[in-house]
């Protein structure tokens, strides 16, 4: 998978996940920060986005503090997928 | 003034993982002994923890009535119930009223039905049994056996609900609605909760340590307590035991956030001092209090900054501890058990252990560190923080506590000052003396729920959800009141029984470690009330009630009864229902007329505090009745109709429309709602809510809207509000 299909599929498990209704593919930017300011999103989101990352693309999520850098963007989670399904 | 009567305590029972029976599992509490173990009930693979406060030798069948199929959150509620009746010296026939808080009710037999339905797929005959979860199901069969019970009503507002039924049975007591209550709470463990907060990351791996730093979550436990209260009077008059005095209350929300409690302690703090003015109790007089304490960091980090806030220097002579350490987190019968083992401390001059503490959060509080710590008690409180911010704190006395002026409770007329309905009709509401309707043309479709909403605030509502708050908002706005000190109570018969079968699905398919964190607080009784609170800034009670199809007007009863009983001068009550292919599949031909949605909401306010707004009423409330049994009494005792007047009703059981062929509104012309609208289990809301529509523009001086399901009625009055000189 190259990584613009990658980022697409990020974006839409976000969209879908995260009940972010109103919102499209476009609306996302794959450096800005997702959480804070960014999309309004809170550590419940969190939570459910590392499930669903988990589930959707087979890579494991670390937790606590570890997981904060990977979910810096849509960037830092694309990398993070990469590293995993190299290792 | 004169005071207001004490409520005394003259029964206790409970159930939990340390015994089936109150002495016992007193003792072993006070000795330090944790009920926590391997859970055994269901498979944990996948999951952070293996471990509960499972309650063991509990023989189901045997305790359930013969020919039914009892939930083990029935058997439990019913020892609880029955234990605390036989120590009140209840004779069985006396009449009782029960007032019972809970979460999942029977879920446990419902994953373990969808288990075995799951491979071979749902059909509509083996549904029926994934419909036997709500409270109210248990609240029917308890009833049944304790027989007697003459008015009755579930309450969830989450980990506060056994609290907050213990409130509302004082607000029944103290308004002569009833004259001996039997209230308490019950929760047995279940995967949707035991998947949930795993997801959550609540749980700690080992058993949990309630304020310590180490802390790392909860453990998940289940069991049940039941209070018999009555008037000091009523229990002097026939010789009874008085164990302890409840003298104080509060219930409140934090309107913060689904999941996480305000941080500061500020509300938190609010709540506890209220319950304090109630009792007329200085921080002073407080020598215990049994703390929430669940494990969790943000929990415990809030609630010792809520107590240094309000007992600040009196912290030194305050014992603290939490039973969660050795009992687990029992949810829903959490404040019930937790409010039976305060009012066994200041009878009984001991205080639990606060178990696993090791080093404390906060150096200022003061601990409970030895088993059997003997503690001279003249005051204690009982504190429960839930999910959604939903706060209750009970004030127990010891029986040799003085007598002292307690502040009345002033009862003062109830009135509506707004009211709206969501249906396939569109949404109608009134405003400045007129009602309107949404859309405006008849031939347009009617909005979207989720359409009326901010799309950004309400991105995690499910359908109903979305139809409670819509509609809601609109009554409260119509009444021009403001949200905060405002309550809520919400009826929900299922809740979102689709959404509930697909996370279990996930769960039982592809592991618990595939449960859905974000999903979890959506699928509980009380998520409606929840997101109502927040997303409106509802900040008085907000709570659910189930009761099949009369959830709404059991929603009416009960914020009725926290107006009486102080709590709030206005609530928000009603209910709001989706279509679900589910309940549909089951219950679609139950009734007699299709099955539809909608949703039906008024805004229930004490007269004082609408005159004092400067605020017109809509309607007058002049009788409200919800009682269970025979309706005939009770309607051939109605005094007639004016001359303008019409009846209007939801569901309307054969016994209940017979007996109104018998009253003296036998003539008067009938409207029966689902007829026009369609059958939902909100449909008596709706009902009511048109019912104030019909007096409010003058088309009748007075309104009846009589409804009613298996055992229960439900009987309202309106009249048109006249401003007397």
């Amino acid at each position: 998978m190259d990584q613009s299909e990658l980022k697409s599929k990020i974006k839409r498990a976000l969209l879908e996940e995260l009940d972010l209704r109103g919102r499209t593919e476009a609306d996302i930017d794959d450096a800005a920060p997702l959480f804070g300011d960014g999309l309004g999103l809170d550590s419940l989101d969190a939570l459910q986005l590392a499930m669903a990352i988990e589930e959707r693309f087979g890579v494991t999520m670390p937790e606590g503090e570890a997981s904060r850098a990977i979910f810096a963007s849509v960037n830092a989670i694309a990398a993070h997928i990469t590293r995993e399904k190299a290792g | 003034m004169a005071g207001r009567e004490r409520i005394a305590v003259t029964g206790l029972g409970l159930v939990c993982s340390l015994g089936l029976a109150r002495e016992q599992s007193f003792a072993r509490l006070c000795a330090g002994e944790r009920g926590i173990g391997p859970l055994r009930l269901f498979e944990s693979r996948g999951l952070k923890s293996h471990i509960a406060a499972e309650v063991s030798g509990l023989d189901v069948a045997e305790i359930g009535a013969r020919g039914e199929d009892w939930s083990r959150s029935d058997a439990m509620a019913f020892l609880a119930a029955r234990e605390a009746l036989s120590h009140a010296g209840h004779v069985q026939g006396a009449e009782l009223s029960f007032a019972l808080g809970g979460t999942t009710g029977g879920m446990y037999e419902t994953e373990r039905a969808l288990q075995q339905l799951a491979a071979s797929g749902i059909m509509p005959h083996d549904a029926r049994r994934l419909l036997d979860f709500p409270l109210a199901v248990s609240l029917e069969r308890v009833s049944r056996a304790l027989g007697s019970v003459t008015q009755s009503a579930t309450v969830c507002s989450a980990c506060s609900s056994g609290a907050v039924a213990i409130a509302l049975g004082a607000s029944w007591l103290l308004s002569g609605r009833a004259a001996r209550v039997v209230a308490g709470g019950v929760d047995s463990l279940c995967q949707l909760t035991f998947a949930g907060f795993n997801a959550l990351g609540a749980v700690d791996p080992e058993p949990c340590r309630p304020f310590d730093v180490g802390r790392a979550g909860l453990t998940l436990g289940e069991g049940a307590a039941c209070l018999v209260l009555e008037l000091e009077s009523s229990a002097r008059a026939r010789g009874a035991p008085i164990i302890a005095f409840l003298t104080g209350w509060a219930v409140a929300s934090e309107a913060h956030h689904v999941t996480h409690p305000e941080p500061s302690g500020e509300r938190a703090a609010a709540v506890l001092g209220a319950a304090l003015r109630v009792a007329a109790l200085e921080p002073r007089d407080v020598g215990y209090v049994n703390a929430h304490g669940t494990g969790t960091i943000q929990n415990d980090a809030m609630e010792a900054r809520a107590l240094q806030r309000v007992f600040g220097s009196d912290l030194a002579g305050l014992w603290v501890s939490s039973a969660k350490a050795q009992l687990g987190h029992t949810l829903g019968a959490a404040g019930a058990i937790e409010a039976a083992i305060t009012a066994l401390s200041v009878s009984r001059g001991y205080v639990p252990p606060m178990v696993g503490l090791v080093q404390p959060e906060s150096s200022e509080l003061r601990f409970v560190r030895s088993p059997n710590q003997r503690a001279d008690l003249r005051a204690a409180l009982s504190s429960s923080f839930g999910f959604g911010g939903a706060c209750a704190v009970l004030a127990f006395e010891a029986p040799s506590a003085e007598a002292r002026t307690l502040s009345r409770t002033v009862f003062s007329p109830v009135v509506i000052s707004g009211a709206a309905s969501l249906g396939s009709r569109g949404l109608l509401g009134g405003r400045d003396g007129s009602s309107y309707l949404v859309p405006s043309e008849p031939s347009a479709p009617p909005p979207e729920p989720l359409d009326l909403l901010d799309q950004e605030r309400s991105r995690r509502f499910g359908r109903a959800s979305a139809l409670v708050v819509a509609c809601s908002e609109h009554a409260l706005r119509d009444a021009a009141l403001e949200p905060a000190g405002t309550g809520f109570v919400g009826g929900s018969a299922f809740g979102d029984v689709q959404r509930s079968v697909r996370f279990l699905q996930k769960v039982l398919g592809q592991g618990p470690r595939f449960a859905s964190p974000a999903e979890f607080p959506q699928l509980v009784a009380s998520t409606g009330s929840g997101n109502a609170s927040i997303y409106l800034g509802l900040t008085g009670p907000c709570l659910s009630v189930s009761e099949f199809g009369t959830s709404g007007e059991s929603a009416v009863s009960v914020a009725i009864a926290l107006i009486e009983l102080g709590l709030a001068t206005a609530v928000v009550a009603g209910s709001g229902e989706a279509r679900d292919a589910i309940v549909d599949a089951v219950l679609g031909g139950v009734v007699g007329a299709p099955r539809s949605e909608g949703a039906g909401f008024v805004v229930l306010e004490a007269l004082s505090a609408a005159r004092s707004r400067g605020r017109v009423p809509l309607a007058r409330v002049t009788e409200h009745r919800a009682l269970r049994g025979d309706p005939g009494p009770t309607l051939s005792a109605l005094s007639g109709p004016p001359e303008r007047a019409c009846v209007i009703s939801g569901f309307l059981p054969a016994a209940v429309a017979g007996a109104l062929a018998r009253s003296a509104w036998r003539d008067v012309r009938t409207h029966v709602i689902p007829a026009l609208l369609g059958f939902h289990e909100a449909i008596g809301a709706v009902a009511l809510s048109i019912a104030v529509s019909e007096v409010a523009s003058g088309h009748a001086q007075q309104v009846l809207v009589v409804t009613g399901d298996v055992d229960t009625f439900y009987l309202t009055r309106l009249e048109a509000y006249e401003e007397h000189a």
